[in-house]
């Protein structure tokens, strides 16, 4: 099993390089502003109670996005980081166990004395591995940026801040990974079906507060439960957390109990 | 080698794609004694490569089931493949690996007895190992296949059209491993569409068409059986009564002097009419199409 961790890691290392690359350039651009910003925080936040509640919904629903809490919610956790994981591990998940499918090299894997749950278990380790790294490094820079432009947040809210996110885009791209265990949709399905749930979420949970026909749904959905705001002012969402974890657990057992007795299609 | 439990056999073996209202397989009986070389012959489509996937559990029989090396093929997948070296009709690789580094990958997966043989493997087929998979020519592609199958030396082999994209020496080569394998007692399941090359290696060949078995027979059976083209030119007109009194011959007359002569098993009552006439010419195709095989086996009208 450690082979094909080893391998799948391998032939993603260089996207790994530049996904690690990418999310430091990331949150560099938005909290190395930081300083500039702070000097005019109360000005700016008076300029945002002027907007529509809506359009306030969509970048984290706060009216103070310019204390260092509301900046790191509305500029880092409550859209972009979730995001970039979420593209990075939607496309792991659908691409893990379907593109070998797809290429017919999955035939080597599965002639070999492997059986279906293992192999299952080490594409989905490669995945965290992979995603792992990459979370890894988001948050020792979002660490080093927030001490370089003085944004004042206790450490460990940050990186439970982080965790949450990395949950919340593992959810997702367990949603892809899954569908592509069970075959029935190819690796564009399960990636555009991740998304439009990944994507769907963001927008119902963020007008949920605008628009009341909304909060129902909205209750279904996990982004209603990601709060990087509470997170970040010192409340640990451990259930939070949990109910993530074991959504992400069940899905893979949904994944396993698919694909140990289906057809393979070469 | 009669006692033993059989190296490959299927029970009313059979699948239905949920899509198709036809079976792709249906009601397979094989029985394949270990150490022996059954060729699996039909055309494209017939079910050759569905009965090769469902053996190796990469789809489920809607019907019946299989037991490679005494195992069920399903329940005991993973220790079926202990035993098993697999081949697949298209071969897919991992293009960006170089070849050693493929080897080595599943070697990693499934550790070959030997590792020399791997090498030796190699040697025998000519290959560059160091060479990106990408960059490969279909028949060295094939050879990595080849030899990914071979290396740790299984008990069975189950090989899909496992000489396409080969040159004729390089089949030769092949022959001569599957010969020295059955001398090592493995069995080989080697599906086909040219029945001549099956005729070369194996022991015992199975037809299927539209997904059922139709016939079995040894390969000395085959022989007899087989049919066989000659071209004949006589210095004469051709004695066409004499030879279409010949019951299992059938006759194509090109020019009154010449005839193409298609003829099954004991090739005696040819040769006596030719005895009797002056042949100016006289030859051989090799033409042994196993649809052609397969049309006159069922007596079907050509």
């Amino acid at each position: 099993m450690k082979h094909i961790i080893r391998w799948n890691f391998w032939q993603r290392r260089w996207s790994v390089f530049w996904w690690c690359l990418g999310i430091t350039a990331f949150v560099s651009l938005e909290l190395g502003v930081y300083p500039s910003v702070k000097s005019q925080a109360a000005q700016l936040n008076e300029a945002l109670s002027h907007l529509p509640e809506s359009v306030r919904a969509l970048i984290g629903g706060s009216s103070d996005l310019f204390s260092p809490v509301g900046y790191l919610n509305s500029r880092l956790f409550y859209l972009l980081l979730p995001l970039l994981l979420s593209i990075l591990i939607i496309g792991l998940g659908s691409s893990l166990i379907a593109r070998e499918e797809t290429d017919g090299t999955i035939e080597l894997l599965l002639g070999r004395p492997v059986s279906r749950g293992k192999l299952l278990l080490a594409k989905a380790l490669a995945g965290l591995l992979v995603s792992a790294v990459v979370v890894l490094v988001s948050a020792i820079s979002i660490t080093a940026l927030v001490k370089l432009v003085g944004l004042v947040v206790p450490l460990p809210r940050i990186l439970f801040a982080v965790l949450l996110a990395a949950l919340l885009a593992l959810f997702f791209g367990m949603i892809a990974f899954c569908l592509a265990a069970m075959g029935a949709a190819g690796r564009g399905a399960s990636i555009g079906v991740a998304s439009l749930v990944g994507l769907g979420s963001y927008i119902i949970a963020s007008l949920e507060s605008v628009v009341d026909w909304l909060s129902w749904p909205a209750k279904i959905l996990p982004y209603h439960y990601y709060n990087p705001t509470e997170v970040l002012n010192g409340f640990y969402a451990w259930k939070v957390a949990s109910i993530f974890t074991i959504a992400i657990l069940i899905l893979g057992v949904i994944s396993w109990l698919s694909f140990r007795r289906r057809d393979i299609n070469v | 080698m009669i006692d033993s439990a059989p190296a490959i056999a299927t029970f009313g073996l059979g699948k239905r794609y949920p899509s198709s209202d036809r079976y792709a397989v249906k009601d397979l009986n094989l029985n394949i004694l270990p150490g022996e070389i059954y060729g699996f012959l039909g055309p494209n489509g017939a079910g050759k490569s569905t009965t090769i996937r469902l053996l190796m559990n990469f789809i489920q029989p809607t019907e019946g089931h299989a037991l490679v090396s005494n195992l069920n093929v399903v329940s005991q997948s993973p220790a079926v493949k202990k035993a098993v070296g697999y081949l697949a009709g298209e071969v897919a690789l991992y293009n960006k690996m170089t070849g050693a580094q493929f080897l080595e990958y599943m070697a990693a997966l499934q550790p070959p007895k030997h590792r020399r043989y791997q090498r030796d493997l190699a040697r025998l087929f000519r290959l560059d190992l160091n060479m990106k998979i990408g960059q490969l020519s279909r028949g060295n592609r094939q050879k990595i296949g080849l030899i990914q199958a071979l290396m740790h030396e299984p008990e069975v082999l189950i090989l899909d059209e496992p000489t396409a994209g080969l040159d004729p020496l390089m089949q030769e080569v092949f022959f001569e491993m599957v010969r020295a394998g059955k001398k090592q007692g493995a069995t080989f399941f080697i599906s086909s569409h040219n029945l001549s090359e099956v005729q070369k290696m194996c022991d015992r060949v199975g037809f299927i068409r539209d997904g059922k078995l139709i016939a079995e027979q040894t390969i000395v059976e085959l022989a007899s059986q087989a049919l066989q083209t000659y071209n004949i030119s006589f210095a004469d007109a051709t004695p066409l009564a004499e030879l279409r009194a010949i019951p299992t011959a059938r006759l194509k007359i090109n020019t009154p002097r010449h005839v193409t002569v298609r003829i099954k098993g004991d090739l005696k009552p040819l040769f006596l009419v030719l005895a009797r006439h002056k042949v100016i010419g006289l030859g051989r195709e090799e033409a042994n199409l196993e649809e052609e095989f397969l049309r006159f086996y069922r007596g079907g009208k050509r």
